[in-house]
């Protein structure tokens, strides 16, 4: 007499994925009530609030002399989850197949179930899990592609994107629009900003730059926060005036949005959104979520590592693109606990970093006499901080070198971005640190960067000093 | 930081005089101490394995990542990945590192040259009905991205057929020129032929190095070696086969983490540059610098080549003698089980790697793809055993078994692997677990529907 599968099982391998399925199912349960704090009833202990000494030692891996303010680039992860990620590692190492058939994809599903009712998402099939805000971008573009390719576009058609859009996307539309013939058109965005008014302007006049000549506009980029330089952008009024402008998709790249700014589906209302969760979010390396809202226009998106799932959908061919590490997808259960542990969840997280890097960027400003590159309301849990025009930053390249310089003799990690003057400006600032604020960081690590800059400026530094 | 594995590991030379001893027993079983304990692990050709101390050389570029990332991407990690991909050019006998990528997995390099496809289609390179040709037991993964971008681009596609089971290479040959004869039909232009080195089911050792040469004779304009599986499991010299593209996965037999492969392109001055569909900063920089930065990930599985070459250094005769103690071993447990269920292998040792093709006795009645992985799944919860089956379907007027009666004709295969990890205790589990069934007179159709 042979006994089915869910029956009987005598190897311990398949009875903790029973275990672990059960558990999954009142999460999911969960999670569709719209309950984010996460425990299943009467199962769980209450999250207890996370102590200063606690949460020292979720970062304590976090190298100890460096002022580690540049959160934006590449995100943190505390030990707790770090140690969830070895244990989904663990787990497939000791029986590989026993993971793929019986645990992967359940556990994906439900990563992308709690990722749907953070962002208010209408439902799970509208979002996939991917590496990066980057594989995303390649997702959409591709898709560009093969529209010019099979002649739903016509040569000559046209992308906007800023100016300030991410280098690595401005590469992909290359790769992706313009070489399948599509024409791109750049929104020129001012920096320093007063308001979001001097943005939604400059976009206007692109657009119809990119309508001119009967021409359509297939696919407008936007940011939801740029990188560099770094403001929070109106994503909403540009994705409403993209839709009264006939704009024919609208794909929002908000890597650094959620867990730093609001970030809402159904308020934004764009086709296509994707952030990683790995920046702003606590997850490891690497996770972003690509959000394609369900209309009755398909969209007919591939993820271009192409498996055995090609054609049942972008999220379940992005679950699975051969054999890889996919632990960093798992983690969000365990990362939601984590959130649970600082008043107010990430929300609190989120306006507490905000409030603090205004209130550093603001020190620095004044110690240095210089000035923010937005205002207040146009920073996330990021700011741009002028720097001393004497330092003589006139280039990229000199942005690039004074970091290193930062870094190597001042212990001080932070991005630095170079604004080309203005014709007849009187000593420009040229030269902004991004400075970041997430909950490791402190008063001490701004101190140190005013520091390390006032030196610099009482021995009279300039960037042409540095050596190539 | 020093670079302790540089001068041995580069003169390529693995019969140097050992300093230390090799690893022992129990220290094997350390290092493999993670895998399940219950479970008879004979399939090493899925998901691969790697062993405890590489485990923990990875762990340590992750820490050193997340310790300072910035750091990291601009002092470590551009240089790290350019001394693995050193280290694997020699392995392969490459001729220039420029020629070797680093990318996730063969579906991934898969995705890479098809895509260049895709696009000599698109810019009117290639014609509507020009010829892709694939092995039609070539991997399910990269039939759907020839169906993504080759199909789709306008292309034909032409499956050649190989028999199994299977006597000798010379079969595959033949089948080989058969198929691309039918490919060149009606002076029909061949693009791109993909040959598998090792196919992964039914699993055979393609005799590549012919049929590429077959190609070049019958003015095949590129060929694609799907080598998945090939690393450390069979000889592998790219400037011999004479492939333009070829493609490993290390985290199968080459005991790295997941997950990790090398694409080795030839320099070629008529091939125009592929690129990695992740498009990112280095864009144009070159397929092997464009992979080796796609956006901010975890890059350590790529990272720890050095160690696991030190690791195989402590095995005598180091990848060579693993890999012939392997295919040993495989052949030897394969004789042993076909014996004790009077079947047969699918294939002579010789066209084996580190995997043999065992048939599984008629009467349990694997009837279809389904049954087969029904089979595999009750072998894993039940029996505690490990192990991919294959369903073969009868031929028309297929030669009956030898005993003459048409109901023992083999229709599954079970397809074993042997890693330094396994015992003979596994096979035996499986020996047992099968003769179990075939007493007890299960058939697949006993089992209730997945």
């Amino acid at each position: 007499m042979f006994l089915s599968r869910s029956l009987h099982k005598p190897f311990s391998a398949t009875t903790s994925s029973y275990l672990s399925s059960m558990a999954s199912h009142h999460l999911h349960h969960h999670h569709q009530n719209g309950d984010t704090t996460h425990s299943p009833p009467s199962k769980k202990l209450k999250p207890t609030p996370i102590t200063p000494s606690e949460l020292l030692a979720e970062f304590s891996h976090h190298h100890p002399s460096t002022a580690r303010i540049n959160n934006g680039s590449f995100g943190s992860c505390p030990a707790s989850i770090i140690a969830a990620q070895r244990r989904y590692q663990l787990q497939y190492l000791q029986q590989p197949d026993d993971f793929y058939f019986n645990r992967l994809k359940p556990s994906i599903l439900k990563t992308r179930s709690i990722i749907k009712d953070l962002i208010n998402a209408d439902h799970v099939d509208e979002i996939s899990v991917v590496d990066n805000a980057t594989t995303a971008a390649a997702i959409v573009l591709q898709h560009i592609t093969w529209s010019f390719f099979e002649s739903k576009f016509n040569k000559g058609d046209t992308a906007v994107m800023l100016h300030y859009a991410y280098g690595a996307v401005k590469k992909s539309v290359q790769a992706y629009v313009t070489r399948a013939g599509g024409e791109v058109i750049e929104v020129k965005l001012p920096f320093p900003l007063k308001s979001n008014d001097e943005i939604i302007t400059e976009f206007k006049k692109a657009l119809e730059k990119a309508k001119s000549n009967g021409r359509k506009i297939r696919l407008a980029v936007i940011d939801h926060v740029t990188s560099m330089p770094c403001v929070v952008i109106p994503v909403k009024e540009l994705v409403k005036i993209c839709r009264d402008e006939g704009v024919d998709r609208i794909f929002v790249d908000a890597a650094h949005a959620i867990g730093c700014t609001e970030v809402d589906m159904q308020d934004i209302g764009a086709d296509f959104y994707t952030s990683n969760l790995h920046k702003w979010f606590f997850c490891p390396p690497s996770v972003a979520f690509l959000y394609c809202r369900k209309t009755d226009k398909v969209a007919d998106l591939h993820h271009p590592v192409v498996s055995h799932e090609y054609g049942n959908g972008l999220a379940v061919e992005s679950a699975w693109i051969g054999t890889r590490d996919y632990s960093a997808q798992l983690v969000l259960p365990e990362v939601m606990d984590f959130l649970s542990r600082f008043e107010g969840g990430i929300d609190g997280i989120r306006k507490r970093n905000h409030e603090r890097v205004v209130e550093m960027g603001d020190m620095l400003a004044e110690a240095w006499g210089t000035h923010l590159g937005s205002p207040p309301e146009m920073c996330a849990s990021l700011a741009m901080v002028g720097m001393p025009a004497c330092l003589g930053i006139s280039s990229d390249s000199d942005a690039l070198k004074l970091r290193t310089h930062l870094r190597e003799y001042f212990g001080v990690e932070v991005p630095i971005y170079y604004r080309a003057p203005n014709d007849g400006e009187f000593n420009p600032i040229t030269g902004y640190a991004r400075i970041s604020h997430q909950v490791y960081n402190t008063t001490e690590d701004y101190y140190k960067f005013r520091d390390a800059v006032n030196k610099l400026v009482n021995d009279a530094f300039t960037c042409a000093l540095l050596s190539d | 930081m020093g670079e302790p594995h540089e001068d041995s590991h580069l003169n390529g030379d693995s019969k140097k005089p050992k300093l230390s001893s090799f690893i022992t027993e129990p220290q094997l079983r350390e290092e493999f101490a993670h895998h399940q304990p219950l479970v008879a692990r004979i399939n090493n050709g899925s998901f691969g394995s790697c062993p405890a101390s590489i485990i923990a050389a990875q762990r340590r570029w992750q820490l050193k990542f997340l310790q300072q990332p910035d750091d990291f991407f601009f002092n470590h990690l551009q240089s790290r990945i350019l001394h693995s991909r050193t280290l694997i050019k020699h392995l392969i006998n490459a001729d220039d590192v420029d020629e070797v990528s680093i990318v996730d997995n063969a579906t991934t390099a898969a995705a890479i040259v098809l895509q260049h496809v895709g696009w000599a289609f698109a810019e009117g390179r290639f014609q509507k009905g020009d010829v892709v040709v694939m092995l039609h037991c070539a991997f399910q993964a990269v039939k759907k991205s020839i169906e993504a971008y080759v199909t789709r681009a306008g292309g034909s596609v032409i499956v050649v057929q190989l028999p199994f089971p299977l006597s000798s290479a010379e079969e595959i040959v033949v089948a080989f020129k058969k198929g691309l004869a039918r490919g060149k039909a009606n002076g029909r232009k061949v693009r791109l032929a993909i040959i598998d080195h090792i196919t992964s089911m039914p699993c055979v050792v393609i005799p590549v190095r012919e049929l590429v040469r077959i190609c070049r004779e019958e003015g095949v304009d590129q060929v694609f070696v799907d080598a998945a599986h090939a690393i450390g499991s069979v000889h592998v010299d790219v400037k011999d086969i004479g492939a333009d593209f070829y493609v490993s996965n290390l985290h199968k037999w080459f005991f790295c983490p997941p997950s990790v492969a090398f694409l080795h392109c030839r320099k070629s001055p008529t091939i125009p540059d592929l690129h990695h569909p992740v498009v990112s900063h280095e864009y144009g920089n070159g397929l092997a610098i464009e992979s080796a930065w796609i956006g901010t990930r975890d890059y350590s599985s790529q990272l720890v080549v050095p160690e696991v070459l030190d690791f195989i250094d402590r095995f005598e005769g180091g990848i060579e003698g693993i890999r012939k103690r392997n295919h040993d071993a495989v052949v030897q447990m394969a004789e042993m089980l076909a014996k004790a269920w009077g079947t047969n292998l699918g294939s002579p040792p010789d066209m084996c790697p580190s995997m043999a093709m065992v048939g599984l006795p008629a009467s349990l009645g694997i009837s279809s793809d389904t049954d087969a992985s029904k089979l595999r799944t009750h072998l894993r919860d039940h029996f505690g055993v490990e192990v991919p089956l294959h369903y073969q379907a009868p031929k028309e007027n297929e030669v009956e078994a030898e005993n003459g009666d048409r109901d023992s004709l083999i229709t599954g295969y079970a397809r074993i692997s042997h890693q330094v990890y396994n015992t003979v205790d596994d096979y035996l589990k499986f020996r047992d677990a099968i003769n179990q069934l075939v007493q007890d007179m299960f058939t697949c159709n006993m089992l209730l529907q997945q």
